[in-house]
């Protein structure tokens, strides 16, 4: 037997759950078979040919038998004073069923009993069987006291004696995983069924029925060993009654902690005694009744003395549950520590790399990580809406320790997704559709079958969540609910405080945009308003202007006209050209003020070069300036007045001239394609001296002049610039202070 | 140098109409030449519309009632600019010059006056220039008028509104003073 043992020890690795535990099973088949007297009773109870009266001869052969079912059926407790002195004599007396119960009692405890432990079991089978026979016991008296179900007294003896066999059969074929089994049992705490389960595969209920089935053994037994763990059970079970007693007979014993099953699990016996119908005062008549009867049939079935109440035995009972308990709940405090610090490692990390600048993106992607080191998962799938209508997500993965943040529009979920309304209240659930689609968008893969979510809460709303497969860390070290919510309220902080961060940058930078745009409008209401106002001025100035000027002007023609003085010509010829050019500075600031409408046409830049030169060649022949007209073949004409083109190319070249060098000067005039299709560009440039930035920006302010103060009246540029917007275009400055200026006139290519 | 009256004495008319004055006083006796008695006295007296009047009438060239020189009414609300005017076409020896200096004045002067031309300011104290372009030209007595706005006005739509109300022509301030003459010349087809 030990050899199966080791065999399928050595197996265990290899083989399918399902195969193992058929394996287990036909190792319990393997156990010794049934006395012939029990097989007999058996058959005799089955077939209705064969009499009561063989069973009796039969066991009547076996005089040990006889005497042990003898003192077992007698019960002086019951009123069965005399000694019952045969069997035919209880077959009258107690009906043949109490003596097949008794036959099958002893024997089958008797095949059981000859079964050696196996090397390596732990499960002490005095103990063990102390505990079957007390469960036994009260079993019986609870058929006798319970008022609402109908049970067989020695049926729920027989029932009880052998409702835990399948753990002496798994003892039997795999003595060290049972050992296991205890262990764990003791260690956590766990039903020993789990605990069966856990470690073999199948339950001693499973293995109990399976032998008990093959022994052909009356029903009620058979279910009894396979369903005494379920105290309700539905009404079509056949032996419902006797398994409810045996049931409740197994707590009872347990809590009196009389043998030990392997297990020290305690369940109340009230409520139990409530649903079989046993009075209170019955109740108490059974307990005080057990231990008496125990120390009768301890003897009995070879389990030596039985001493009711010993005081040493309930003390190292109560010790060892004791010791139970604590090692219990060390090992809960345990399990709970590694969790917690755990969590408090992920919130560190995550607090430690979230920055104060990040965004909820990078938030996303750090709680992502904190959430799989936290929950030892695989893959994070991070989420949380807004600020703004987006829907911003991190990923984590184990593998590549990577984070990264994304956002997407939440309307590729689908109208109102609801993805963040988790259906209980629970901070750690099962991830719902609509999350798990966020999965599918941000992985562009399904998510894991047993997806998670720990949803990220702040200030008692949901605002965000975190999706995840758990890991392979053992359940019982893995991080719960507790460690979920500090996590959640942790990410949910960081969410918020970041969503408040991204809100306020967005502010500011509305405020700034506000603030850029407002400088503007009031520059542009400045220039408008003073453009009109020196409009408005220069009309009027130049009527009341003009008049003296034109009397000044007009005296000094008619005294010019008429003197012979030379010098006195000449004096009056510089009063009329200064009152002529005062007169002119006047229009031009009308005409700064309120141009012409342009009369835009396309124009032709080489004729306009042309005509230029023609203008130019004179004063640039004076000078001795190089100078180079150049139309590009992709920017050959404007669309603009051509009149006004002219104004403000006369204005560039009279300022690149003013600018050239005395010792080669040289200005040169090119065309050029625009930044798009739709504008030219005419440059003029010259080898001067450059500008300042200063004077760069102030080169356009009417009447501005880089010149000494008193010479020239310098509205060239400003009214070039304005007749530039006025064709639709615009004219700007670089220059560079070594290498000369370049004024750029960009103008409308075509008509729109 | 004698400018052109609005009354006359029966000896200027006998003088401007080469006749004696004899016949020019039984003319105004017999009604033909209308006129009126200086009052308290005999003396005849006679307006320039009924002199101008009889003079047609008996086919008498005008020319001797305008002595051959234009009649020009410089109007402008700045003294400065009619003096220096007024100098400069008087200086020229060919016009006859009368001034005002408004819109009421020039009316009057209009009447009394009928310039040839008139040098109008565009901007008067009581009237603008457009607005006296128009009431002149709507008057068929005064259609013949020529008139050129002298202003500083710089405004392009504002010196076309002023030729579109009738102006012959437009001169801005200051202004170069042969074209004045050429332009005046030219209106009324004098050798420049």
């Amino acid at each position: 037997m030990s050899q199966s043992a080791v065999a399928i020890s050595s197996s265990e690795g290899s083989l399918s759950p399902a195969a193992r535990v058929e394996l287990i099973l036909s190792q319990v088949s393997q156990l010794p078979t049934l006395p012939a007297v029990a097989v007999q009773v058996l058959a005799a109870t089955q077939s209705a040919d064969s009499s009561a009266a063989d069973v009796v001869r039969l066991i009547q052969a076996d005089s040990a038998l006889t005497a042990k079912i003898l003192k077992l059926l007698t019960r002086a407790d019951l009123g069965v004073r005399d000694e019952v002195v045969s069997i035919d004599r209880a077959v009258v007396l107690l009906g043949f069923d109490a003596v097949r119960n008794a036959v099958l009692s002893l024997q089958v405890y008797e095949t059981f009993a000859s079964v050696e432990p196996g090397e390596g079991s732990v499960l002490i089978r005095e103990e063990f069987w102390k505990h079957s026979l007390a469960v036994a016991c009260a079993a019986e008296m609870a058929a006798r006291a319970a008022s609402k179900v109908r049970v067989d007294p020695g049926e729920a003896f027989v029932c009880g004696l052998l409702h835990d066999v399948g753990k002496i059969a798994l003892d039997a074929c795999l003595p060290k995983s049972y050992g296991r089994v205890i262990a764990q049992c003791e260690m956590k705490r766990v039903s020993i069924c789990d605990a069966e389960r856990a470690v073999l595969g199948l339950d001693h209920t499973q293995a109990g029925k399976r032998l008990l089935d093959q022994w052909s053994l009356p029903r009620s037994v058979v279910e009894c060993a396979w369903l005494h763990h379920h105290d309700e059970l539905p009404e079509s079970v056949q032996g419902r009654d006797v398994v409810q007693v045996v049931h409740w007979a197994d707590n009872v014993v347990r809590r009196q902690r009389i043998g030990f099953s392997g297990c020290r699990e305690i369940e109340p016996i009230e409520p139990g005694a409530l649903r079989l119908g046993i009075a209170a005062a019955e109740l108490a008549r059974l307990l005080e009744q057990l231990p008496r009867r125990m120390e009768t049939l301890s003897e009995l079935f070879g389990l030596g003395a039985f001493r009711a109440e010993g005081v040493y035995t309930r003390a190292i009972a109560d010790a060892n549950a004791e010791l139970g308990r604590l090692n219990a709940e060390l090992t809960e405090t345990n399990r709970r520590l590694t969790a917690r610090s755990r969590a408090y490692e992920a919130i560190r990390a995550f607090v430690t790399a979230s920055g104060e600048r990040d965004g909820v993106g990078d938030v996303c992607a750090a709680g992502a990580e904190a959430v799989g080191r936290l929950f030892d998962a695989r893959e994070v799938v991070t989420a949380a809406l807004g600020p703004g209508p987006l829907l911003h997500a991190g990923f984590w993965s184990a593998g590549q320790t990577r984070r990264a943040g994304r956002c997407f529009d939440p309307s590729v979920l689908g109208p109102d997704p609801g993805w963040l309304r988790p259906e209980t209240g629970e901070v750690l659930a099962p991830a719902p559709h609509a999350l798990q689609r966020v999965w599918r968008i941000v992985r562009e893969c399904d998510p894991p079958p047993d997806c998670c979510v720990l949803y990220v809460r702040h200030a008692g709303r949901v605002i965000g969540a975190a999706m995840f497969e758990p890991g392979l860390t053992p359940p019982s070290q893995r991080a719960g609910r507790e460690e979920g919510e500090s996590l959640s309220s942790a990410l949910g902080m960081a969410l918020a405080s970041a969503a408040a961060r991204a809100d306020a940058e967005r502010l500011s930078e509305d405020l700034l945009d506000l603030n850029r745009r407002l400088k503007s409008a009031q520059h542009e209401l400045l220039r408008t308003r003073s453009l009109s106002m020196i409009a408005e001025m220069a009309a009027g100035a130049a009527h009341e202007l003009n008049t003296p000027l034109a009397v000044i002007s007009g005296r000094a023609q008619i005294l010019a006209r008429e003197t012979e003085d030379e010098n006195l010509r000449r004096d009056l010829q510089t009063i009329i050209q200064q009152a002529r050019r005062a007169s002119d500075m006047v229009t031009e600031l009308s005409h700064f003020a309120k141009p012409d409408a342009p009369r835009k046409a396309r124009t032709l830049l080489k004729a306009l070069f042309e005509r230029q030169y023609l203008h130019w060649q004179e004063r640039l022949r004076e000078r001795g300036v190089e100078c180079a007209f150049e139309v590009h073949d992709e920017a050959a004409g404007v669309y603009a007045d051509a009149e006004q083109t002219l104004a403000v190319l006369d204005a560039l070249i009279a300022n690149a001239l003013e600018a050239a060098p005395s010792a080669q000067p040289r200005v040169q005039v090119n065309s050029a394609p625009g930044a798009t299709d739709e504008t030219v560009r005419i440059s003029v440039t010259d080898n001067g001296s450059g500008m300042t930035p200063d004077v760069v920006q102030k080169a356009f302010d009417p009447f501005y002049s880089n010149r000494q103060a008193g010479r020239g009246r310098g509205l060239g540029l400003s009214r070039a610039q304005r007749l530039a917007e006025i064709n639709g275009g615009r004219l700007w400055l670089e220059s560079d202070p070594q290498h000369g200026t370049t004024a750029t006139l960009e103008l409308p290519a075509r008509e729109d | 140098m004698p400018g052109v009256r609005s009354v006359y004495t029966t000896g200027q008319v006998a003088r401007i109409c080469k006749v004696s004055q004899q016949t020019i006083i039984r003319c105004f006796d017999t009604g033909k030449l209308r006129g009126f008695r200086v009052p308290g006295s005999r003396f005849r007296r006679i307006p320039i519309e009924s002199l101008r009047k009889f003079m047609i009438e008996n086919r008498i060239p005008l020319e001797q009632l305008e002595n051959g020189k234009k009649r020009v009414l410089v109007v402008d609300d700045d003294a400065a600019i009619v003096e220096m005017l007024s100098d400069l076409l008087r200086r020229d020896g060919r016009f006859d010059v009368r001034t005002a200096s408004n819109g009421f004045d020039a009316g009057i002067e209009t009447r009394d006056f009928r310039p040839d031309i008139m040098l109008l300011d565009y901007k008067l104290p009581d009237i603008n220039g457009d607005a006296l372009c128009r009431r002149l030209r709507n008057d068929p007595q005064h259609a013949y008028i020529k008139i050129i706005i002298i202003s500083g006005v710089v405004d392009p739509d504002e010196v076309s509104g002023l030729l579109a109300a009738g102006a012959d022509e437009f001169i801005k301030k200051p202004f170069d003073i042969e074209q004045v003459i050429t332009k005046m010349s030219e209106l009324l087809g004098l050798a420049a």
